[in-house]
């Protein structure tokens, strides 16, 4: 597997500041956008291998959390019965 | 809650914000009710008593506000002082010892080198949501709040009563410790990292 080529060229296998880059990418991913995030992210997916892959793994939990974990079935009474509290307390 | 404010809604105005701006959230206030208590009665019991009490303090509900994060915010501290004391789960994180281990760079790179896309992609829902309700209610916390529920860093600063620098070192530790649950699952299935 070619693991670390893109069209730009290589990109380096280890990350300099791990700690720091993978938070800034988890950061960028929820939305909580930095100065400058998109050049950042930009230059980190294409020069380094160990934050690309972090970024898709981090990607790809937040799908499946998203899509696996948000379907619990709410009880059908507790609406109504939520309402005929209300109508109590008036 | 802000006390600031004391206006009065009508009784008509109170069930238009009760009926369209706090009855719409019900399904995301039992997924995260669900996902604290891990009990369904105890989930409806926290979702009902937080909506009785968003309807007694409606008045200290601004219109225009996030009536979305001002309801979790109700729900976590409903939960915290009434339902935490009884859940027998265990209540408390050591937080020194877990950010001690879980802040270092080897941690962050072996978790990560550890775990693959393709893996995760290939999980089934129970084995996500296992990983998800085995982390300590502070960590599930902020990724519910986060991943599925969609709410800013801001938001969740506001709704657990924490600065937002606590937030997103939480939600990392908490990142770190479900990709470690990840990934001994990712094993049992037979993924190994080291076979490419």
């Amino acid at each position: 597997m070619e693991k670390n080529v893109n069209s730009s060229g290589e990109r380096k296998l280890e990350c300099g500041d791990v700690s720091k880059c993978f938070q800034l990418l988890e950061r960028i991913l929820d939305g909580d956008d930095c100065d400058g995030s998109k050049e950042v992210l930009k230059d980190k997916l294409s020069k380094c291998q160990p934050c690309f892959e972090h970024y898709h793994l981090e990607q790809a939990i937040r799908e499946m959390l998203k899509n696996k974990c948000t379907k619990q079935a709410v009880p059908g009474e507790l609406a109504a019965s939520i309402r005929q509290k209300i109508e109590e307390i008036k | 809650m802000s006390e600031v404010q004391k206006k009065k809604y009508s009784d008509k105005e109170k069930n238009n914000i009760f009926d369209h701006e706090f009855m719409p959230h019900i399904d995301s206030m039992y997924n995260f009710a669900f996902r604290l208590t891990f009990d369904e009665d105890d989930a409806k019991d926290l979702v009902q008593d937080t909506y009785l009490k968003a309807y007694r303090f409606i008045n200290s509900f601004e219109q225009g506000t996030n009536a979305k994060a001002w309801l979790f915010r109700i729900l976590k501290n409903s939960f915290i002082n009434e339902y935490r004391k009884k859940s027998k789960q265990p209540s408390k994180v050591d937080y020194q010892e877990v950010e001690t281990y879980y802040n270092s760079d080897s941690v962050d790179y072996n978790i990560t080198s550890d775990l693959r896309v393709d893996a995760v992609k290939d999980m089934l829902g129970d084995e996500i949501s296992n990983a998800l309700n085995s982390l300590a209610v502070d960590f599930r916390t902020v990724i519910i709040l986060c991943d599925l529920e969609g709410f800013t860093y801001e938001e969740m600063a506001k709704i657990l009563d924490i600065p937002i620098g606590t937030v997103r070192s939480r939600l990392h530790r908490a990142r770190n410790l479900l990709k470690e649950k990840l990934h001994s699952y990712a094993k049992d299935m037979g993924y190994d990292a080291d076979e490419d």
